[in-house]
């Protein structure tokens, strides 16, 4: 267990009279180059955390978020990139730092120099594994709860055709085959449509299948991915609460013509939803 | 301390009889009489295969009735006979004859006396097979970097399409795997191999045939995967998921055969790399002085040796669904899809730790020479190995989060993925640590630590978004994840093997490494790296699905920067390469030890001589005793000549 047994100390001797913790943590926050570092370190995350605002932009420039679902994929990416930002920034600035600071040796020659062998650093280790457990712990919890919510936005505990507001659901079975996407109204008079026409606010649930391979059905602007497997049935729901069109792509390779297997998603008004039905000869929904 | 007694005479130990010259049939064979077997078994089998097959009958799926089982066998027959023509198989036959390997034998196959012609041939030494997975690593980044700048074309040009659509998902599938495979090799292969025996103070790997058998597993098993471009490509993507992969041309027996032989391969290298670990230490090397890379092979090994076979097993079952009509993963036979993907990705995971955790050892072990610090908190960095490789088992479902196998899950293996962070962050506070107050030597190796530790920074955050469900409803399947990964494999494995590559470069080859050409091409491909990377991160954002060949025209203009920039890495790699070749051909001569480094393969000569050491080294502390007066190490031949002074200190 001998590591730190033959090691010198960097420092002076440490006198019998230690110092309190709270002086031992001024005087090292006094150093130069604690002070360069924390200098920097404050300057990045300037500069890291408005991507936390840039990456939203980024993600709503098709158009969404078109449904709470999506809204809540945003908060949760907005959240994790601002607390993402003082690890990056603390990261970077020490590597900056060292490139400065500290100071460098060219040559061909291994140099002469030795750095200080500081073998270890309780305070420093309990400071990084709180830190970054700290903030484990914090990203799983939010996860968790947002996954529940999502869950909850999605289909509930109970399928959308049994809950108590039934009657505004809509079921839509969703196969995928290579290399396009069916959309088939069941209850309302069992129309098929290659593109996914809803009506606004009102709660879907899917049930997506495939008939040959693995699809992924992806409704981008409104945060909805599920496989499409065959021989098997998965479900998910959302509710859309914005007018227009909306891309719906697959996100699983699925053979030859994989980049093509896409379509749209129109969110409309009731009305124009049930004449759009009328119109494929389906029944009304209400 | 005192010194333990050293045998000099050894009492003379009846030797077995010579039957033959040293050698024996390993004379005649080598890599040309390899081929040689392996083409003609092929061709043989295919003949008379042939013959068997009912031909021009089709089966449900329009396969051609027998055709899979035929290519299958061929393919196999290839490795088996490209085995017996190099001679794999010689040594259990001498055995079972009754012919012993004497001394002279074991010398022959190390490779004594015989020139270059060792490289060539299946030679036990150490440091030949890890000249050979170098320059196979070497190959295989070539051939898979040459298919990533054909995919970029046809991504660049956004107007229309390069490639059929066939030819095109065949090379994003090809160029995937054989990444994977170069990525796991480049820095297990030959620093594995060559360094860590040495830096252990052992005189070769515990296995030594077995050695050469996990390299010659290797070679044999790439040509089957590039033959698949020739029968009609494997069109599915690295990870062939199933049904799909039922649909493919018989290109993908290539795929399949190629992971069978390669999961044998790699498993008979994690075997042995354990056992030389763990048995072949020098006296005095307890496991608090075990230098940190070699901790980072046991735990890659570890990993490999254990997951491996999931991969193994589902490429089986996948070709018996091709061959004999099983349906394991044919849901119309009963079969299930989730359950490859689930086989898949037991290994698909732990296999990025694979790649990443020995550079990280790596680059730890050198940049405490080029700091001139002892490594800062060396438990911390064993804690950090140890927690990846034991969490690594239980985070795979976080690939499969939106294929609604069991959607409760997400909640379980999303505690696991995020979990893992907290052992990654300590590899990097060992990193910081060592950095800490140092004066930085800055030479190309210590470069490459700054590059890896950013590219893991950025890779590392991109992971917890993607551990995290709701997130990943967004990111999965999307060009992000693209990104993601190579930040993780590429940024942080490659460039970090390429660091560890220069560094051990004077060891493994007697020449130092151009750094001032390398080191252009080096930043030109990182920096290069970045614009790539971070506009592909933009397109996935915006939702562009991964693995397409035409997208909406919103996703433009990341495509064009993430096409420059693809080119703009492989010039720099070209400048990187071009440097490694001139520096090994006509290089500056190195020294023994011209890093002024403390770990034991540095204090013995360049070029190693056949068994490493002239006498075993023992061992009375860890290798970072930078700063301090204290020796590393006492050659008991140097104390032989009452010399006082130590090996470890200049």
């Amino acid at each position: 267990m001998s590591i730190d047994s033959q090691t010198p100390i960097d420092e002076p001797e440490v006198p019998t009279n230690r110092p309190e913790p709270t002086h031992r943590m001024k005087e090292w926050l006094s150093r130069p180059y604690v002070r360069r570092i924390l200098l920097i370190f404050v300057i990045l995350n300037i500069v890291i955390v408005p991507i936390a605002w840039l990456v939203v932009h980024f993600m709503e420039l098709s158009g969404g978020p078109a449904s709470s679902i999506m809204v809540e994929l945003e908060k949760t990416v907005f959240v994790f990139t601002i607390v993402s930002a003082p690890l990056m920034a603390i990261t970077a600035s020490i590597l900056i730092y060292s490139l400065l600071g500290w100071g460098r040796v060219t040559g061909e020659e291994p140099p002469m120099q030795e750095s200080p062998a500081i073998r270890t650093n309780g305070i420093a280790v309990v400071a990084w594994v709180s830190a970054t457990s700290l903030l484990a712990t914090f990203l799983v919890i939010w996860g968790l709860m947002e996954l529940a919510t999502i869950t909850s936005y999605a289909y509930g505990s109970t399928p959308a055709n049994q809950q108590p507001n039934a009657t505004k659901a809509i079921d839509v079975n969703v196969t995928g085959q290579q290399w396009l996407w069916t959309f088939e109204y069941p209850d309302q008079g069992k129309i098929e449509s290659d593109v996914l026409v809803v009506p606004i606010n009102t709660p879907l649930y899917f049930n997506v299948t495939s008939k040959d391979v693995v699809h992924n059905f992806w409704i981008v602007e409104l945060g909805v991915k599920i496989d499409a497997n065959p021989g098997a049935i998965t479900n998910t729901g959302v509710t859309p609460d914005k007018l227009g069109t909306f891309n719906i792509r697959c996100a699983e390779l699925c053979g030859l013509h994989h980049a093509y297997m896409e379509t749209k998603i129109e969110v409309v008004t009731q009305d124009q939803f049930d004449s759009w039905l009328r119109e494929q000869g389906g029944k009304r929904t209400i | 301390m005192s010194l333990t007694a050293v045998i000099h005479e050894q009492p003379a130990v009846p030797q077995p009889r010579q039957h033959g010259k040293p050698g024996g049939f390993l004379h005649r064979a080598n890599v040309f009489t390899g081929l040689i077997g392996g083409i003609g078994l092929a061709v043989i089998t295919y003949a008379v295969g042939s013959k068997l097959v009912p031909w021009g009958t089709q089966d449900a799926d329009f396969q051609q009735v027998g055709l899979n089982a035929l290519i299958f066998a061929t393919l196999s027959a290839w490795v088996i006979g490209f085995m017996i023509g190099i001679g794999a198989f010689a040594g259990p036959i001498r055995w079972m004859l009754g012919h012993d390997l004497t001394h002279e034998d074991a010398e022959y196959m190390a490779g004594k006396g015989q020139g270059h012609m060792k490289y060539w041939k299946y030679t036990t030494d150490h440091k030949v097979v890890g000249m050979q997975y170098l320059i196979m690593a070497l190959v295989l980044f070539a051939l898979g970097g040459f298919f990533a700048m054909l995919i970029r074309t046809e991504l660049g040009v956004t107007w229309k399409e390069v490639f059929d659509p066939n030819f095109y998902n065949s090379l994003i599938g090809t160029h995937g795997i054989v990444m994977i495979i170069a990525m796991i090799i480049v820095v297990a292969g030959p620093l594995g191999n060559f360094i860590m025996p040495l830096m252990i103070g052992a005189r070769d790997m515990a296995f030594p045939r077995l050695n050469a058998l996990s390299f010659w597993l290797l070679f044999a098993a790439v040509p089957p995967l590039a033959a698949n471009l020739l029968l009609g490509g494997i069109r599915d993507g690295w990870t062939v998921y199933q049904p799909l992969g039922t649909q493919a041309p018989i290109g993908m027996l290539g795929y399949q055969v190629c992971i069978i032989t390669f999961a044998f391969s790699t498993g008979i290298a994690g075997v042995n790399l354990i056992t030389t670990i763990v048995t072949m230490r020098a006296r005095g090397m307890t496991w608090n002085r075990v230098p940190i890379f070699v901790i980072g092979t046991l735990a890659a090994a570890i990993m490999g040796l254990v997951w491996f076979p999931m991969f193994q097993y589902s490429q089986i079952l996948a070709a018996s669904d091709r061959i004999i009509d099983t349906s394991f993963f044919i849901p119309q036979g009963g079969g299930s899809v989730w359950l490859y993907e689930n086989l898949f990705w037991l290994l698909g995971h732990p296999e990025v730790y694979v790649i990443v955790i020995p550079v990280t050892g790596a680059l730890l072990e050198l940049m405490t020479v080029f700091l001139r610090k002892p490594l800062f908190s060396y438990k911390m960095a064993i804690a950090g190995f140890a927690g990846v490789v034991g969490i690594s088992a239980v985070v795979w479902v976080h690939h499969m989060y939106m294929t609604g196998f069991a959607p409760s899950a997400g909640y379980p293996f999303m505690l696991s993925t995020e979990l893992i962070s907290i052992p990654f962050g300590f590899l990097v506070l060992v990193m910081l640590g060592t950095i800490w107050r140092g004066k930085v030597w800055t030479r190309l190796p210590m470069m490459a630590v700054y590059a890896m530790i950013w590219c893991k920074i950025v890779g590392g955050i991109t992971g917890v978004y993607l551990s995290d469900v709701p997130v990943d409803q967004y990111m999965h399947g999307s060009m992000f994840v693209v990104a993601h990964f190579h930040f993780m494999l590429m940024g942080a494995g490659l460039f970090g093997a390429m660091g560890a590559i220069v560094y051990w470069f004077p060891k493994m080859t007697g020449r130092m490494f151009d750094e001032r050409i390398g080191s252009i091409g080096f930043w030109t491909a990182f920096f290069a790296f970045q614009l790539t990377f971070m506009s592909m991160f933009v397109a996935g954002l915006q939702g562009m699905p991964r693995r397409v060949l035409q997208f909406d025209n919103a996703f433009n203009i990341s495509n064009w920067v993430s096409t420059i920039g693809a080119y703009l890495i492989g010039a720099g790699m070209l400048i990187f390469l071009y440097a490694m070749i001139t520096s090994w051909r006509h290089g500056k001569p190195a020294t023994s030890n011209p890093w002024g480094a403390k770990t034991l393969d540095w204090q013995t000569q360049t070029p190693v001589p056949l068994e490493n050491f002239p006498i075993l080294p023992v061992v009375t502390s860890d290798p970072y005793g930078y700063g301090v007066p204290d020796p590393y190490l006492k050659v008991e031949e140097e104390l032989a000549r009452d010399d006082n002074e130590t090996v470890g200190a200049r």
